[in-house]
């Protein structure tokens, strides 16, 4: 019983490394352009953005809350920062940092509504998904913006050495202190406890509602420098830019085992999961598989990992 | 301990029967058997001279049982009519018009113009509770069990419900009537069945006894229990409440002495529970002042009563006390996290130093401090809570229901945990239900009813009796 129980928590710690080997191995047999350091890295660089995103949905779903509205909160930072470089209004450092900053005060907001209106968080960021649309709209005039800078694209498509993606590096940086705050700051622990029983961390003393608040200001931010580093990778953005991302993020945070009702879940399992989204996306092109098949593989995947994430819940 | 020990009562057609006894003396659990919701281990139910081991809740609703629970469970968003006729036999198509004729029909019996169309949520309590007797009535009841039906209602409301249950006594329905408010029988009951720990202790007419009469019958029992020795505590005042009103408690005003443990009593819905959450800044203070060391404290938050020196033991452990997926560790370091960390960084050393401590000191049974708190037993979840209470250094502890769900042995620990606390200077406010905790730990206690302050017992007064007549509002 005992052994048995460990085997569950063994597929519960490690179901998304376990299915990002299984895949990689999988398709490296059945596709000879796959394990190549070319493919390797247009993975790595293409998710990067998705990985920023799903750190701030982690945070998000932990402290007991939901985001709805993150991929318009994209836009709304991509359209914005893109038409005022093509235009040559601002500087890059100002546009990055206007974009980091907007994004956080819409996340504010949703947390602020969130708070005002009373309201489950779902509910009122998908009011405000569509409000962040409509300015996103308003700013892009439905356009689609290029001409960005140079330093602006090096971002996004920039090296070292010739060999190291900086935007990947940046993702790194951003995951490693947003894990450090989370797990080993009091800050972080405010934040599991706000989202894992909001009445016992009342009274235990916890301002649950600045938790809540300030948990959805940090995601915008984030959200912020996710916006950028799509934008200066693909070297263009309209409002169309970011949409749906968040269903993403959701997607790779539940895989992980990100609790729907807050307090539970492990960053690096949910940035496992993007990668296993990515990879399952570009193996499945690489072999040719149709659009539709690959809709039925993704989920048929996405229930067997939760069938081994949910191990541990069945044999405990 | 049995939560019903071999109970016979029988109840007349068209009588009005009450069962009354103290907090846990198995009212509730009497009628749940009576209505399907639990099945009694020995004994029979006879229903019309049919006789049956256990009722099915289907069964129950079929023999005429129904039940008005003080939290009446209604579609809240849905009309009165359609809640009347949930459940019932309809045709696929329902015919709206025939429906709300006959909730009129129905409604006009008990004098009430509720409108058929009008949503549940829509009505105050008192016409809530005439939907849900209408409810029974259409299924034709012919035993409607009545729980605590005036906790909730207002005066003018009151007398409108004792109008009605007449109604039902007039058309040959036996009501059996569980009410906290002693004085209400005599209004309306026939008969009254006493309950007490359990056990079957008398059936009277209600003319043949009075207020005082039925008190002695709920109280009567021997405390059996014995409580650790405890040194008195001394006569600094701690902690003043003066006038105290807000979230329905009334003007309240004690004292509570340095090394003192100082018991609350009242019946559920005394609002106990509820002047301690403005004590704890957890709910709105109206009027009055909370005075703390002769300094006025106004807390807002309960991080706010926290830093003030106050902590607070809460009602339900399960809920507000614990964090049951979270390990021990994490527990008690949780209104201790500013203490434990320096520019946010968490000092994990200390933090497990400070956990172990506890765990030794409350003699916290577990194999590790990793454990989750959900897996431990009542008793030790109460002294994680306790230990998360204390890391906070509070002065004042609230003990709100300390050993409710708790075993008799871990009991015990926590009385003498509660003593030792108290003799190291702490001071302790009790809530409890439980009537031998409450004559055996405290040195004084304070009364509720309704929201008032009935009564301030020290030790020599202590009795059954007394605190029991006062909590009644005699």
């Amino acid at each position: 019983m005992q052994n048995k129980k460990s085997i569950g928590r063994f597929f519960a710690d490690w179901s998304m490394v376990i299915l990002l080997i299984a895949l990689i191995v999988i398709f490296s047999v059945m596709s000879p352009s796959f394990l190549t350091s070319l493919n390797i890295s247009n993975i790595l660089v293409q998710n990067v953005h998705v990985a920023v995103c799903t750190t701030a949905v982690f945070i998000i779903m932990v402290s007991g809350g939901c985001d709805l509205s993150i991929g318009y909160q994209v836009s709304v930072a991509a359209v914005l920062c893109t038409k005022l470089l093509s235009l040559g209004l601002v500087s890059v450092p100002v546009a990055v940092v206007l974009a980091i900053v907007v994004c956080a005060l819409l996340g504010s907001f949703n947390g602020i509504m969130t708070l005002v209106l009373r309201s489950n968080a779902m509910i009122v960021t998908l009011g405000t998904m569509a409000i962040f649309q409509g300015i996103s709209y308003l700013i892009s005039g439905s356009k689609t913006f290029h001409n960005l800078p140079k330093p602006f694209m090096y971002i996004g498509q920039g090296k070292i050495g010739g060999v190291v993606p900086i935007n990947v590096i940046i993702m790194i940086a951003i995951v490693a202190i947003a894990i450090f705050l989370l797990t080993k700051t009091s800050l972080g622990r405010k934040v599991y406890a706000a989202g894992d029983n909001p009445e016992a961390a009342r009274l235990a003393g916890l301002d649950v509602a600045r938790i809540k608040v300030l948990s959805f200001t940090v995601a915008g931010a984030l959200v912020g420098i996710s916006a950028i580093l799509l934008a200066s990778r693909s070297g263009s953005a309209d409002s169309g830019t970011g949409a749906g991302i968040e269903f993403t993020g959701i997607t790779a945070c539940v895989l992980s085992g990100v609790a729907l009702k807050g307090g539970e879940g492990t960053l690096w399992k949910a940035i496992v999961a993007v990668y296993v989204l990515g990879v399952l996306a570009n193996g499945m092109q690489l072999i040719n598989l149709g659009t539709y098949p690959q809709y039925i593989a993704k989920g048929a995947i996405m229930l067997f990992s939760l069938y081994l994430s949910n191990r541990e819940a069945q044999t405990a | 301990m049995k939560a019903l020990d071999n109970v016979s009562i029988s109840f007349e057609k068209g009588e009005v029967h009450a069962l009354v006894g103290e907090n846990g003396a198995g009212k509730s659990t009497f009628i749940k058997t009576i209505s399907g919701a639990i099945r009694p281990t020995s004994g029979s139910i006879v229903i019309n001279g049919k006789e049956y081991t256990h009722l099915e809740p289907s069964q129950a609703i079929e023999m005429g049982v129904a039940v008005v629970y003080q939290e009446m469970i209604q579609m809240e968003a849905m009309t009165v009519a359609d809640n009347i006729f949930m459940g019932m036999p309809d045709g696929f198509v329902l015919d709206d018009k025939a429906r709300y004729e006959k909730t009129r029909e129905i409604l006009k019996k008990f004098d009430s113009d509720i409108e058929p169309t009008c949503l549940i949520r829509e009505l105050s309590m008192a016409n809530r509770q005439i939907v849900e007797l209408a409810k029974a009535i259409v299924k034709n009841a012919r035993i409607i069990i009545m729980d605590e039906p005036t906790a909730s209602i207002t005066m003018a409301e009151q007398q409108k419900l004792y109008k009605l249950v007449k109604t039902l006594k007039a058309d040959g329905v036996t009501v059996i009537y569980i009410s906290h408010r002693l004085e209400e029988l005599f209004e309306i009951c026939d008969r009254v069945s006493v309950l007490r720990d359990g056990q079957y202790v008398t059936t009277i007419n209600i003319g043949d006894t009075d207020k005082d009469g039925l008190i002695a019958y709920m109280v009567g029992r021997e405390l059996q229990e014995t409580y650790p020795p405890k040194k008195p505590a001394s006569k600094d005042v701690v902690l003043e409440v003066e006038h105290l009103t807000g979230n329905g408690v009334k003007d309240i005003s004690f004292v509570l002495h340095r090394g003192e443990i100082l018991g609350f009593a009242g019946l559920v819905g005394a609002g106990r529970t509820e002047l301690m959450s403005v004590i704890y800044g957890a709910a709105k203070r109206e009027s009055g002042a909370v005075k703390m060391n002769g300094k006025e404290i106004h807390p807002t938050s309960p991080a706010d009563a926290m830093a003030a020196g106050i902590g607070l033991i809460p009602e339900d452990r399960k809920y507000q006390g614990c964090f049951l997926d979270k390990p021990i560790f994490w527990n008690i370091s949780i209104s201790n996290l500013k203490n434990l960390s320096r520019n946010l960084v968490m000092d994990t050393k200390r933090e497990m130093e400070i956990a172990e401590d506890y765990k030794e000191k409350l003699r916290i049974k577990t194999p590790g401090l990793f454990q989750t708190a959900g897996g431990l037993s009542g008793g030790n979840q109460q002294k994680v809570v306790i230990a998360k209470v204390l890391a906070a250094n509070p002065e004042i502890l609230i003990f709100d229901e300390p050993t409710r769900g708790i075993d008799v042995g871990a009991r015990h620990e926590i009385y003498t945990l509660m003593n030792e606390l108290a003799e190291q200077g702490k001071s302790i406010i009790m809530v409890s239900s439980d009537m031998e905790e409450l004559l055996g730990m405290s040195e004084r206690i304070i009364v509720l009813h309704e929201g008032k302050m009935t009564g301030e017992l020290c030790k020599e007064e202590f009795s059954q009796e007394v605190v029991l007549k006062k909590a009644s509002g005699l």
